[in-house]
């Protein structure tokens, strides 16, 4: 099976699981900006919860399909029509030669997920089928989808049963989030009115948000580390504070290093929610230590298998 | 070692290091043992991430603790040394004439000092492959340029600071540029796509321009 991209949106690219374990030479993550989304929608094509599909940045998509086959959105709240009808996210859809795939732009949320039973048929590479835009491999020659680019299915699949997302595993939109956070490595460089405010502001996200990260309005902080600090290592969820005040929040596809103070680190139980958050909504970090942050994490997983099983190598 | 280990986030354990070489030879042991998810070595500093799905922080901070008592003081030298051509000015090398008259050095004297000595890779980092370079004390003084550049040419070599970095891919980048290599040294289609590793060891080679252009038509 093989599809068009009729419209490709702002920034639709192939994504999968993140490459792990390299980030000491230099290569960051990938992958779905928001993975829990990703896995439910493989799920419901009957594809592994990682598999390949699509990810798309604030105004969808548009798809034409060559063959049949069976596909299903999830992610962002939009709008999907299928030949003009309205189609529903969270279920199975099938498609046949010929049809066309719209989805309409993230009206709540930033990212919606595209998954193809089969899955998308790219090249891993360094371990990952996921596109890292910056260095440009991994999904379709390592760059966003433009219009007239085809895109294959890996063929055999089994035909998918009808399914639903369970109300309850359906994650809520949002423009309003709270991202658990534990204090980073240099949280001392801020000044004791700085590291209240950390986790006393209502924080909106800046218009500078992409993969990479994002940059939260709303506080200046003061940081003492006169620009002279050693690069460090940096991760998906590190938010540095860098000399002009204003906190960085850092997305799936953060480099490996860093110069600025890392002033907390948004809990592995949250770090799904960041691919979400688009420039304008409000974000508030909630202060977890590391042993209660590890609770709410099992916990998390504990509900979120029940209908995704496999759910820990997800989030 | 004289190292604290610490928390930093719910999954991240920090330990402070002397200095490079001795945090590259502890995550060299953390990645070994296969206990961790991330071993990553900074300046001064080694950072590992471990699974908090199966491994609490006070595992983790106990793990790193005996792994410290276990891990030998300084990384063993990769005994080979690579040499990297590098066409120095010109084109390849746009901020050299800058650099040259911040030092007092004529380019020829210049030269001559970067292709002098050995230096030793301090880590990888900030994009796939980026090499820190540490050890060009003659350029200690030499800031990052005020305005980064948008887009420099992959094998573009740059300093700052005292180190010397290289550019393994096109990128925007503020280090000041002062010649380019023809060498790939990051190349996804091969089967050992990074050629320089944190811990080797790199001497620089003059080339010329048209040295350049051979290299580049092979």
């Amino acid at each position: 099976m093989t599809f068009t991209v009729l419209r490709p949106g702002l920034q639709t690219t192939v994504q999968a699981g993140p490459r792990r374990g390299l980030r000491h030479l230099g290569v960051p993550a990938a992958g779905a900006a928001d993975p829990l989304s990703l896995a439910l929608a493989n799920r419901l094509v009957g594809n592994p919860l990682l598999a390949p599909g699509l990810e798309t940045t604030l105004n969808g998509v548009s798809l034409g399909f060559q063959s049949e086959g069976f596909v299903a959105i999830t992610g962002a709240r939009a709008k999907a029509w299928l030949n003009g009808e309205r189609v529903k996210p969270h279920r199975t859809l099938a498609v046949a030669a010929g049809d066309e795939l719209e989805i309409g732009p993230a009206r709540l949320g930033a990212r919606n997920y595209l998954a193809v039973a089969g899955g998308i048929d790219v090249e891993e590479v360094l371990g990952s089928a996921s596109t890292y835009l910056p260095a440009g491999f991994g999904g379709l020659h390592g760059r966003a989808l433009r219009r007239g680019d085809v895109l294959a299915v890996v063929p055999g699949a089994a035909t998918p049963g009808k399914l639903r997302t369970p109300k309850e595993f359906r994650p809520l939109a949002s423009n309003s989030w709270a991202l658990r956070a534990c204090y980073g490595a240099e949280v001392d460089l801020l000044n004791e009115e700085s590291r209240f405010d950390l986790f006393d502001t209502n924080f909106s996200v800046g218009f500078r948000a992409d993969r990479m990260g994002l940059q939260l309005e709303g506080a200046r902080f003061e940081v003492t580390s006169g620009g002279q600090l050693a690069s460090a290592p940096v991760f998906p969820g590190t938010i540095q504070c860098p000399e002009d005040g204003i906190p960085f929040l850092l997305s799936i596809d953060a480099q490996t290093i860093g110069g600025y103070p890392r002033v907390a680190q948004v809990a592995r139980v949250d770090r799904h929610l960041i691919g979400q958050l688009r420039p304008g909504d409000h974000l508030r970090l909630l202060w977890r230590d590391a042993g209660s942050a590890r609770e709410e994490l099992l916990a998390k997983h504990d509900y979120w298998g029940k209908w995704l099983p496999g759910i820990r190598a997800v989030i | 070692m004289k190292a604290g280990v610490r928390l930093c986030g719910d999954d991240v354990v920090s330990v402070a290091c002397e200095d490079t070489s001795s945090a590259q030879a502890l995550a060299d042991h953390l990645r070994e043992s296969g206990e961790w998810l991330e071993c990553v070595a900074g300046i001064e500093s080694c950072v590992a991430q471990f699974d908090l799905e199966a491994v609490s922080a006070e595992q983790a901070i106990r793990r790193m603790a005996s792994a410290l008592r276990a891990v030998p003081a300084v990384r063993a030298a990769d005994a080979a040394v690579v040499e990297v051509p590098v066409c120095y000015g010109g084109d390849h090398g746009p901020d050299l004439g800058d650099v040259c008259e911040r030092l007092g050095l004529s380019r020829e004297a210049f030269i001559e000092l970067h292709t002098g000595s050995e230096y030793g890779v301090d880590m990888l980092g900030f994009t796939p492959g980026f090499a820190f370079i540490g050890g060009f004390e003659a350029a200690q003084e030499v800031p990052r340029r005020s305005q980064p550049r948008v887009r420099l040419a992959a094998g573009s070599i740059g300093i700052a600071g005292g180190r010397t970095g290289i550019y393994t891919l096109p990128s925007p980048g503020g280090w000041q540029i002062i010649g380019r290599t023809p060498m790939r040294l990051f190349d996804t289609g091969s089967a050992e796509p990074f050629r320089l590793r944190a811990g080797m060891r790199v001497r620089f080679v003059e080339i010329d321009p048209d040295e350049f252009d051979g290299w580049c038509a092979e």
